[in-house]
């Protein structure tokens, strides 16, 4: 990977909105976005390629946040995970980080919020 | 998430911290503790920090609070994040310092001066807050002692949610109340977010106006409830006539959240004709969420 390639992200959210609202503030700040709302159609999409971080929901119809993350995890152990959720617990926050999660951030967020974390995690990702 | 704390020293800045530590349990949000002091000038335009002043006090008992619920090793507001940083002294002297930050969320501590509602929304402004949370009186004034406006000025002009803590009792109710018909996203996942946290019920009343409901809040309301429907979270839904909405929030409604989307052309401007939000939020008996 050459240091002037886009960071890739996976955006996954089963509310259209969320993605729609994301992904052009995403794009804006430099990122090669794709942005799923059915899991299953993500989960495929990370057979064909690795992104360097991937952004899911937790609760979703089908495969869950949850285990979306953990997949990812074992395809593609180097891929940043961030999680985002409007039904937190200190109980999923936990699990979530046991799992590998780069960061856990609860709805509602502003977009400054998710892009400085979405930075940290290409940070970590691509270290300079 | 991002909360803003504002306090002073009073049992009911105290009480509202409880509601922001249970809310940073589980979001582990970005969290900060603000309290304001009267502005005042030094010599050689230096702002000196009495430090023996009770607020200055309060916020660090409130800090360490927070940390004794929250720092735990396995929290993420743990410090255990080793680093330095430049602090700025004055103008263009800096110096560098070894700070401790949490491990994986920060809780900042500030203060401020000047006027308690102005700087409270600067801070919540520049931070990109999504919900400030502060406590008041219970009486109809619903003030602060230092500054009886605060609050409610506050919970009228903010740019993001706004959560007035009246009593330190559980929420076992989310009363969510529409007029109108734009509600934003995000306030959608504040309730989201507060009903599962407190494991509340839902229910969202309509208001109407001399028994007429506006179609288009009327099909908003069922908007809405289908999406918390869809969610996996029970909803009632009801309308309620205007005219008999004061005697409901002015009685004690137990353990119930008061949660209102506010806009420029709420019906509540009916009721409540000049600085509407202001006057409801002071007559509202439980806590009040005000929701943007």
């Amino acid at each position: 990977m050459t240091s002037d390639q886009k960071t890739t992200v996976l955006l996954l959210d089963d509310e259209p909105i969320v993605c729609k609202r994301l992904k052009p503030s995403l794009e804006k700040a430099g990122y090669d976005v794709e942005a799923f709302t059915k899991s299953r159609e993500a989960m495929h999409r990370l057979t064909e390629k690795e992104f360097d971080i991937a952004i899911t929901d937790l609760k979703m119809d089908g495969m869950d946040g949850m285990a979306f993350l953990t997949e990812v995890k074992k395809r593609h152990p180097a891929t940043e995970v961030i999680v985002i959720t409007g039904f937190a617990t200190m109980e999923t926050a936990k699990e979530s980080y046991q799992k590998g999660v780069f960061d856990f951030v609860a709805k509602p967020f502003k977009l400054g919020e998710i892009l400085e974390v979405v930075k940290k995690a290409e940070a970590k990702h691509r270290p300079s | 998430m991002r909360i803003l704390f504002a306090g002073d020293e009073h049992p009911y800045s105290a009480q509202a911290l409880k509601k922001v530590i249970e809310l940073a349990r589980h979001t582990w949000a970005d969290v900060t503790l603000l309290s304001v002091l009267p502005a005042q000038a030094s010599a050689q335009g230096e702002f000196l920090l009495p430090t023996q002043d009770l607020r200055v006090q309060a916020l660090r008992r409130y800090r360490e609070e927070f940390l004794e619920n929250l720092g735990s090793s396995d929290s993420p507001y743990a410090l255990e994040r080793w680093g330095h940083e430049w602090i700025p002294l004055r103008n263009g002297i800096w110096e560098e310092i070894k700070v401790c930050r949490g491990v994986k969320k920060d809780v900042k501590v500030r203060i401020r001066s000047g006027n308690a509602d102005t700087e409270i929304l600067n801070e919540a402004e520049k931070d990109g807050s999504d919900l400030i949370v502060l406590g008041c009186g219970k009486g109809g004034q619903c003030g602060w002692e230092s500054s009886a406006a605060a609050p409610r000025k506050v919970a009228g002009n903010a740019a993001c949610s706004v959560l007035l803590a009246k009593e330190d009792k559980p929420i076992r109710r989310i009363l969510a109340c529409i007029d109108q018909i734009s509600v934003s996203q995000e306030s959608l996942e504040m309730i989201n977010q507060l009903v599962t946290i407190h494991d509340a019920q839902l229910e969202l009343i309509g208001l109407t106006h001399d028994g007429a409901a506006k179609s288009e809040a009327y099909t908003r309301l069922i908007q809405i409830g289908d999406y918390y429907s869809d969610k996996g979270i029970p909803v009632k839904t009801r309308l309620a006539e205007l005219s008999k909405f004061e005697a409901v929030i002015s009685t004690d409604t137990g353990q119930d959240l008061l949660a209102f989307w506010m806009g420029k052309k709420s019906l509540l401007t009916l009721l409540f004709p000049r600085d509407w939000v202001e006057r409801f939020v002071g007559v509202c008996q439980s806590s009040v969420l005000v929701l943007r």
